[in-house]
């Protein structure tokens, strides 16, 4: 089995697909698309632990797997969701640049990457590629919080922040203790249920998700 | 009993008028204010012990190896010491009245006693930090009293204090840290013991950064913007306290420093410090005739006495740097006496203002008049204020000012070219500015006292109540009596002087002083006597060659108009017209005529004058400043858009750019 994974290099085209969802975040018009692609990132990463935790037999790593699998994989997209249909009007993603310009900024952030940190003490551990795609995902997670004007896509690209986040720590250290794991992703899931209820309430005082709106609120 | 126990007794007194004051009754609070006189004594005993004695520790409470509080008074701080309570004791009485009817009474008398303790802890700090924390608390507590009536024009003018102030104390900080970087120990004992090491440049830089720092807080032009709109805007005990002492812990940090700490340094040091105190008591004085505002003509003429102070102590600084250690004594004293007396008479002089605000409820002097009637005996204190802050003698300006001129005049003794010229250039300038000063006064004293009533509030003012008389009535006292016994106050300097410059400066007895080099005494005793032998003979004379005649009394003359009224009396613009004319390159006034007729040019239906000055300091120098500051801070802005969006961009920026150049 382990030979079998590292035959067809498993882990190399997960994180593969975890880089892809986060690109095609750029590409997709209706926010339900937009969570559908965070729930599919969320489970290549539990995917990912399993394997590797699989490989080197860490038991607190199928934790991590399993907690990472329902909180991000099943609680936080239910709840996406639940804001997305609350919101009721549009579904549109409506981004400030075309989706055309969009991909090709992300290629070239993942670009810059690719080059910035192909030397250096980083590239180590199980694959040397894992490292390189997490900063990619952090930073397309960032650059859709720039370029998208609903408080949902905000909330949508810091939690694909979060999971490049996650994936780079684990990369680097193969895994948090449990505890600090634990820590974060309660952490994050009571941060996304506030974010949701504050775009909510931005919907309901401005009448609209557009967080340009905000800008009256600047003394 | 030891300093150590007066001073601990008076703090507790100030504590405990400070806690009781935030109870919260009303019936009799003022009467807490006995607490903060009591303590004043207890200080000033103190003051006293220090003076004469040696330097004591009073307080040390060490917090890290490096730095802690440490409290410790020396003869210099003895004679501050002194001067805070002499002023502290008559306003704490007088106080009692003038509060009594006050908004805010409870934190009035909370601050009053924290502003007065911080002072004190101000000049007896040992270290660097303990100084630091003082001079802040006591910045901040003015701050809040100067705000105290929660008005526009006083949440404007603490503003400004509150800027400048902290500007000032940025100096002083810079100041202080180039000391500790370079002597490593955070006490001025340690650092004065190393300073002579110091490279000449480093030097020169603490100094001058002290003088900027501690030149703020005393009020020296161009530092001086926040003083008369600081001082009028707070109440008038807390203006005596603020112009009395308050500034001076300014000149106590300049002394501190750059004479004592630092040590003999070149002569440019007294030279710059001379020029500033000349600009300032030229430029205070003309910018005081100007003012009709009662309050702000009284700070403007604070801005003039840090200048004569200043004089004596850069006088003092410049002799010692070429070697005439006597004469730098003499100008020590002189400066420092000038201290003490400017902490009383200006003390007097806005208690005295306070007491016609309160019966008249106007600063404006323009609608005062004929107060002297209703006033007499604030009336009285008023004028003897005046008389000492114009230098006549036998009250206690002239002898300071007397001293001034005598060590700027033997300033042609020095070896120095320079010194040769600019010390009596010192001396013309102070010449003029008591001349001006004068003029101020019969102004400040005329216009508001004499004459007829202005207006309606001055036709009905009351004479102030008992202990508002008896605080003004101390201070008028000491007026006389250090204006008559110079004697008493140098030895109190003395050892405080000795022990800066090596020398004792002039002889002294109880009423006389003598200055060796130019052979000039001085003995103000004798010419009380003498004024009043030569009056008495005068009235004498008057009486028995002029023979008995009959007296009759009757209006003045009139011109054969109906009645006097008393818009016929000189303004207060009037009577400085002259003087606005003299200098009016310095004034640069700007006056509006607008006449509309009812048939041109012989009948007239309404004139209306007005005129100004132009603000010279706030016109070209800080308007100019914030304009630049302004802009600059108008295009930093820009980024700042309010877009959550661009700020995220920011960041994405910033990581980019970390990515490609970090690794």
């Amino acid at each position: 089995m382990k030979n079998w994974i590292e035959a067809f290099s498993v882990i190399d085209f997960i994180s593969v697909g975890i880089l892809l969802t986060a690109v095609a975040m750029n590409a997709f018009r209706r926010l339900e698309s937009c969570v559908r692609t965070y729930t599919v990132n969320s489970w290549l990463l539990s995917s990912l632990i399993a394997i590797v935790a699989f490989m080197i037999g860490e038991t607190h790593l199928y934790i991590a797997a399993a907690l990472t699998l329902v909180t991000k994989g099943i609680l936080l997209p239910v709840f996406l969701r639940r804001i997305v249909k609350q919101m009721k009007v549009t579904h549109d993603v409506e981004p400030y640049i075309n989706n055309a310009l969009s991909l090709t900024i992300s290629g070239i952030l993942v670009a810059v990457v690719y080059a910035s940190l192909s030397v250096g003490i980083f590239v180590s551990g199980f694959s040397k590629n894992v490292l390189q795609i997490s900063i990619a995902v952090i930073l397309i997670g960032l650059f859709i919080m720039i370029t998208r004007r609903k408080a949902i896509t905000q909330v949508i690209g810091l939690l694909f922040m979060e999971n490049g986040l996650f994936l780079a720590g684990f990369s680097l250290t193969f895994g948090m203790p449990t505890i600090i794991e634990l820590g974060v992703l309660f952490d994050m899931l009571m941060g996304v249920i506030i974010l949701g209820i504050f775009a909510i309430q931005i919907k309901r005082v401005f009448t609209s998700s557009d967080l340009d709106k905000l800008t009256i609120l600047k003394g | 009993m030891d300093p150590e126990s007066f001073l601990s007794i008076g703090a507790f007194c100030f504590v405990l008028g400070a806690v009781f004051s935030l109870v919260p009754f009303r019936k009799g609070k003022s009467l807490l204010y006995l607490l903060p006189a009591l303590a004043a004594l207890n200080f000033a005993a103190a003051g006293l012990y220090l003076a004469f004695g040696e330097p004591a520790n009073i307080l040390s409470f060490p917090i890290s190896s490096v730095f802690g509080f440490l409290f410790c008074g020396d003869a210099l701080s003895g004679f501050f010491i002194i001067a805070i309570s002499v002023l502290t004791f008559s306003v704490s009485l007088y106080s009692i009245g003038y509060t009594s009817s006050m908004k805010h009474q409870g934190l009035m008398g909370f601050l009053f006693n924290l502003f007065i303790l911080s002072m004190i802890a101000v000049v007896t700090s040992g270290n660097i930090v303990t100084f630091l924390i003082s001079w802040e608390t006591m910045s901040v507590v003015s701050y809040f009293l100067v705000t105290i009536d929660r008005d526009k024009e006083s949440a404007k003018a603490g503003l400004l204090y509150a800027v400048m102030t902290h500007i000032g104390t940025a100096f002083i900080i810079v100041s202080f840290l180039l000391l500790y970087a370079y002597s490593g120990s955070a006490d001025f004992a340690g650092i004065r013991a190393s300073a002579a090491g110091f490279p000449l440049e480093i030097k020169s830089l603490v100094f001058l950064f002290a003088v900027i720092g501690f030149g703020t807080k005393a009020g020296v032009i161009p530092l001086h913007t926040w003083l008369p709109k600081a001082h009028p805007a707070a109440p008038s005990n807390i203006s005596s306290l603020m112009s009395g002492v308050m500034i001076k812990t300014g000149i106590y940090g300049i002394v501190r420093i750059a004479v004592d700490v630092l040590g003999k340094g070149p002569e440019w040091w007294g030279i710059a410090v001379l020029v500033v105190g000349a600009v300032s008591s030229i430029l205070g004085v003309l910018y005081a005739l100007m003012e009709h505002d009662i309050k702000r003509l009284l700070a403007y003429h604070s801005v003039e006495n840090i200048g004569i102070i200043l004089l004596g102590i850069g006088a003092s600084m410049m002799f010692r740097s070429g070697g005439l250690y006597n004469l730098a004594a003499v100008a020590l004293i002189a400066g420092l006496y000038h201290t003490l007396n400017h902490a009383v008479f200006k003390g007097l002089l806005f208690l005295g203002a306070g007491s016609v605000m309160h019966a008249t409820h106007t600063k404006n002097m323009d609608d005062m008049g004929g107060l002297m009637k209703a006033m007499p005996y604030t009336g009285l204190f008023f004028l003897v204020g005046s008389v000492s802050i114009c230098a006549l003698p036998p009250f206690n300006g002239f002898v300071s000012e007397w001293l001034t001129f005598q060590s700027l005049l033997l300033g042609f003794s020095s070896a120095s070219v320079t010194s040769k010229i600019v010390s009596p250039l010192g001396g013309a300038a102070l010449a003029l500015t008591g001349a001006l000063a004068a003029a101020c006064f019969v102004k400040a004293f005329g216009i508001s006292f004499l004459g007829m009533a202005r207006s309606g509030h001055a036709e009905k003012a009351k004479e102030s109540s008992g202990s508002m008389i008896a605080g003004m009535a101390v201070l008028a006292v000491l007026c006389l009596v250090l204006g008559v016994l110079p004697g008493v106050v140098t030895s109190i300097l003395s050892p405080a002087v000795y022990s800066l410059t090596g020398a004792v400066g002039p002889t002294s007895a109880m009423s006389f002083l003598h200055i060796d080099e130019t052979a000039a005494s001085l003995s103000p005793a004798m010419i009380l006597i003498t004024m009043a032998v030569m009056s008495a003979a005068t009235l004498a004379f008057v009486f028995v060659a002029g023979g008995r005649r009959k007296l009759s009394y009757g209006d003045s003359w009139d011109c054969g108009i109906p009645a006097l009224n008393a818009r016929m009396q000189y303004s207060a613009a009037a009577f400085t017209k002259p003087i606005r004319m003299i200098f009016k390159r310095i004034y640069l006034p700007r006056r509006e005529l607008r006449v509309s007729y009812i048939l041109k040019p012989f009948f007239v239906r309404s004139i209306k004058y007005s005129g100004e000055i132009t603000p010279f300091f706030e016109k070209f120098l800080y308007e100019p400043a914030t304009d630049v500051i302004q802009k600059i801070a108008g295009k930093v802005r820009l980024l700042q858009s309010g877009s959550l969006h661009l700020y995220l961009g920011y960041i994405l920026i910033t990581l980019v750019l970390l990515l490609i150049f970090g690794s």
